[in-house]
C-alpha cells in the first residue's frame, strides 16, 4: 500500500448513497441508497435474506459491477470514476474476492487458478508458484496442488478460491458465503485463515447467513431489500 | 501479461479442445498447402519453359505467326505463312547468318525392324539447323538442293532413337506412315548429342524429335508475291552472324516482314507476323506462364479465405463458450487487453500451426505434380516463407474480432453466464 500519512487515514472502502438498480420489465432496487464506510483493518460481516442485496455489495466494492447511482470509494479512489483498465488493476491489486460461486479456471490446476492474478500482474513465474503453493499450503491443499477443480471437492474448490483471493496479497479481502459450501472443520480453517488476516491488518467484508461466523467480525451489517435494516456492533468478549 | 504467458495460456486452451483446433487449422493447411502446390508447380514450368530459351544462343530471332492479341498462347500454334520466298529473301538480309525454316508433317506412326511406335508429327527443316550442334552418331542430313533428288534421311534426337528397342542407330532403315497412309522409308544419318535447345518454338524440351529434309514437307501455298507453289512454314529462326547484331537484324527482319513478304500476305486477319528475340519469347511465356499460375493460386487463395473465416467462427464460438472463464480473468485482475491477447494468440497459433503444416504438404503436392507432369522441381522458397506470414495473418485478421469481443465482455455478466 502506498504509505502516505493522508491515503493512511482514508477508509478502506466507502460507499456514498449507493445504488444498483436492474430495469428489466419491473424496476429491481438490488441496493437502494446504501452509505456505508470500512475503515481500515476493519472486519464487517454482511448478513440478510436471500436478495437482499449482499453479492451486489460485494460486486460494487469489487469493481465488479458500477453502481447505477453513488459512488464507490476504494483505498479512497472513487472507482466508479476510473476506465475499465483502471478497474482491472482495482480488481487484481486492492482486492482479493472470494466467489460465492467459486469460479475456478476449469482447465487450471489448483496450483494455476491460485496463480492466475499474479499472471496478469506480470510476475515472473518461479514467484507466482512460490506464492501460490504457500497459499494452497496455508488453505490446506498443498497435497492438491495439481489437481482440477473437477478433481476437487465443494470444500477443496472453495479452498484453492481463497488461496487465488489471497495470492497478491490484497488490502481489502472481501469473501462472499466462504463457509457456504464446507463442513465445520473445513469452514472453522477458513475462518482462522480470515481472523489472521484480519489480525495482519488487511479490511475484510464477508458475506454469510450464519450468526455464528457474523460474529467473529466486528460488526454485522444486516441488509434487506437493498437498505440497511441496522449496523450491529459485536462484543468481542461474547464472540470470542 | 507477458506474451510467453499467453503463449501458454493459448496452448493450454488449444489443448483443451484438440480435435476443434485440427478441424480448424485444416482449413489453414488445405489453403496453404493448395497455394504452394500451385506456385510450386507454376515456378517448376515457368524455369522448364524459361530454361529452354535460356539454353538457347543470344544470336536467334524468331519468326512467328501468333494472334495478335499481346501475350497471346505460345510460338507453337504459329501458322504456316512463310514461303520459301520469305527463307530466302530473309536470308539475304544484312546481318543474317543462315535461316532455319521448321514445319510439321502430319503422320501416324514409325516403324523399324518390326516395331511400330506412334507418332502424330515429324519435323521437317534444312540441315543449318544442326549447325552448331554435336551429333553422338552420324551427322545431318544432305541439303535438298534445288533439282536433287530429296534425300531419303533422317537425323533423330537420343529420346526419339530410345523410343525403339535398342536404339535407332545410324544406318538404320525406318519407315514413315504419313496421314493418307502414305509410306516414306528414310534411313537414319544422325543421332544428336542431347534433347534440350533445339527447338524452343515447340514446347517441352526433351520430347522426341525425328527431323526430315524440307523436300519432304508437303504443306504448300501458292507464294503471293512470286505466283507459284512453294513450301510454307509455321516456324522460321533467323541466326544473325554476329551476336552483339541480333537486334539489328531483328528490326531489319520485321521490316522486311511488315513491308513485302508473303508472310504478312497469307497471315490470316487476326494474326500477327513477328520476329522475336529469345528475350522476347521469354518475356511473353513468363507472363502466361504467371498469368495461369495467379488465376490457379488465386482460386487456392479462396481455400485460404474459406480457412480464415473457419478460424473466425471457432474463436467466436470458443469466446462464447469460455464467457464464464473470461469473466474470471477479468474479476482476478485481467485487463481488456490481456484478454485480446490471450484470444489473439491462440487465433495466431491455429494461423501459423495451420501454415507450418501446410507447407510441407504442399511442398509434397508441388512434387507430386512436377513429377507427374515430367518437370524438374523448382521450389519457390519465398512462398514457403510467405506461407507462414500469411498464417500469421490470417490467424490475425480472423481473430481480431472475435478477440475483440472476448476484451469487452463484462465480468458481472460473464461471472453469471451459465
Ligand atoms: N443481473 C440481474 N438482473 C436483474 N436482477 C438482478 C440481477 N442480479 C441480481 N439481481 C437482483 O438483485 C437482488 C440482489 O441480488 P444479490 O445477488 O445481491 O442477492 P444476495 O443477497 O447475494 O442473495 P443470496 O443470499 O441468495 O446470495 C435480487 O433480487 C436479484 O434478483
Ligand atoms: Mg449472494
Amino acid at each position: 500500500m502506498t504509505g502516505d500519512v493522508a491515503s493512511a487515514e482514508q477508509p478502506a472502502v466507502e460507499l456514498d448513497a449507493v445504488s444498483r438498480t436492474y430495469t428489466r420489465g419491473e424496476p429491481v432496487y438490488a441496493l437502494d441508497d446504501v452509505s456505508l464506510t470500512l475503515a481500515r483493518g476493519s472486519y464487517t460481516a454482511v448478513m440478510g435474506p436471500s436478495g437482499s442485496g449482499k453479492s451486489t455489495l460485494l460486486n460494487l466494492v469489487g469493481c465488479l459491477d458500477t453502481p447505477t447511482a453513488g459512488t464507490v470509494s476504494v483505498a479512497g479512489e472513487d472507482v466508479t470514476a476510473l476506465s475499465a483498465g483502471q478497474r482491472a488493476r482495482v480488481r487484481g491489486q486492492e482486492v482479493g474476492f472470494v466467489f460465492q460461486t467459486f469460479n475456478l479456471m476449469p482447465r487450471l490446476t489448483a496450483e494455476e487458478n491460485a496463480a492466475l492474478p499474479l499472471v496478469f500482474q506480470g510476475a515472473a513465474r518461479a514467484e507466482r508458484t512460490e506464492r501460490a503453493r504457500d497459499l494452497l499450503d496455508r488453505v490446506g491443499l498443498g497435497d492438491r496442488t495439481d489437481h482440477r477443480p473437477s478433481e476437487l471437492s465443494g470444500g477443496q474448490r472453495q479452498r484453492v478460491a481463497i488461496a487465488r483471493a489471497l495470492v497478491t496479497d490484497p488490502a481489502i479481502v472481501l469473501a462472499d458465503e466462504p463457509t457456504g459450501n464446507v463442513d465445520t472443520e473445513t469452514g472453522e480453517r477458513i475462518m482462522a485463515l480470515l481472523d489472521d488476516l484480519h489480525a495482519a491488518g488487511n479490511t475484510i467484508l464477508l458475506v454469510t447467513h450464519q450468526r455464528s461466523i457474523a460474529d467473529r467480525a466486528e460488526r454485522i451489517v444486516r441488509l434487506r431489500d437493498g437498505e440497511i435494516e441496522g449496523i450491529d456492533a459485536v462484543d468481542p468478549t461474547g464472540a470470542a | 501479461m507477458d506474451a510467453a504467458e499467453s503463449l501458454r495460456l493459448a496452448v493450454r486452451s488449444i489443448r483443451g479442445h484438440k480435435l476443434r483446433a485440427a478441424l480448424t487449422a485444416l482449413g489453414i493447411v488445405i489453403g496453404i498447402a493448395a497455394v504452394i502446390t500451385f506456385v510450386t508447380l507454376g515456378a517448376s514450368v515457368k524455369a522448364e519453359v524459361v530454361g529452354q530459351f535460356d539454353d538457347s544462343p543470344a544470336n536467334r530471332v524468331f519468326l512467328v505467326a501468333t494472334p495478335s492479341d499481346d501475350g497471346g498462347p505460345p510460338a507453337a500454334l504459329s501458322q504456316p505463312v512463310f514461303t520459301e520466298h520469305d527463307v530466302s529473301r530473309i536470308g539475304e538480309i544484312e546481318g543474317v547468318d543462315r535461316v532455319v525454316p521448321r514445319g510439321t508433317i502430319a503422320t501416324s506412326a514409325l516403324t523399324h525392324g518390326g516395331e511400330t511406335v506412334a507418332r502424330d508429327q515429324v519435323t521437317a527443316t534444312t540441315p543449318a539447323l544442326f549447325e552448331s550442334v554435336t551429333f553422338r552418331e552420324g551427322d545431318a542430313f544432305a541439303d535438298a538442293g534445288s533439282g536433287a533428288a530429296c534425300p531419303a534421311e533422317m537425323v533423330v534426337t537420343p529420346s526419339a532413337a530410345a523410343l525403339f528397342p535398342g536404339n535407332l542407330s545410324v544406318g538404320d532403315q525406318v519407315s514413315i506412315t504419313q496421314r493418307g497412309n502414305r509410306t516414306r522409308n528414310v534411313t537414319v544419318v544422325g543421332v544428336l548429342g542431347d534433347d534440350a535447345g533445339l527447338n524452343p518454338l515447340a514446347g517441352f524440351g526433351s520430347q522426341p524429335r525425328f527431323y526430315l529434309p524440307t523436300c519432304a514437307y508437303d504443306t504448300v501455298v501458292t507464294s503471293p508475291t512470286t505466283g507459284t507453289r512453294q513450301n510454307v512454314f509455321p516456324q522460321v529462326t533467323v541466326v544473325a552472324a554476329n551476336p552483339g547484331d541480333t537486334a539489328a537484324v531483328q528490326d531489319r527482319v520485321q521490316d522486311y516482314l511488315e513491308a513485302e513478304s508473303d508472310a504478312t500476305q497469307l497471315a490470316p486477319g487476326s494474326y500477327e507476323v513477328s520476329a522475336r528475340t529469345n528475350e522476347d519469347i521469354v518475356e511473353r511465356i513468363e507472363n502466361v506462364v504467371d498469368r495461369l499460375t495467379q488465376f490457379v493460386t488465386g482460386i487456392a487463395v479462396i481455400s485460404l479465405l474459406v480457412g480464415a473465416i473457419g478460424i473466425a467462427n471457432i474463436m467466436l464460438v470458443s469466446v462464447r463458450e469460455r464467457t464464464k472463464e473470461i469473466g474470471i480473468m477479468k474479476a482476478v485482475g485481467a485487463t481488456n487487453r490481456d484478454v485480446l491477447q490471450l484470444f489473439l494468440v491462440e487465433a495466431l497459433l491455429l494461423g501459423v500451426g495451420g501454415a507450418l503444416l501446410g507447407v510441407p504438404i504442399g511442398v509434397a503436392g508441388g512434387w507430386v505434380a512436377v513429377t507427374y507432369a515430367e518437370l524438374p522441381l523448382t521450389l519457390p522458397l519465398v512462398w514457403v516463407g510467405a506461407a507462414i506470414g500469411i498464417g500469421l495473418v490470417v490467424g490475425v485478421v480472423s481473430g481480431l474480432y472475435p478477440a475483440w469481443s472476448a476484451a469487452r465482455v463484462d465480468p458481472i455478466d460473464a461471472l453469471r453466464y451459465e
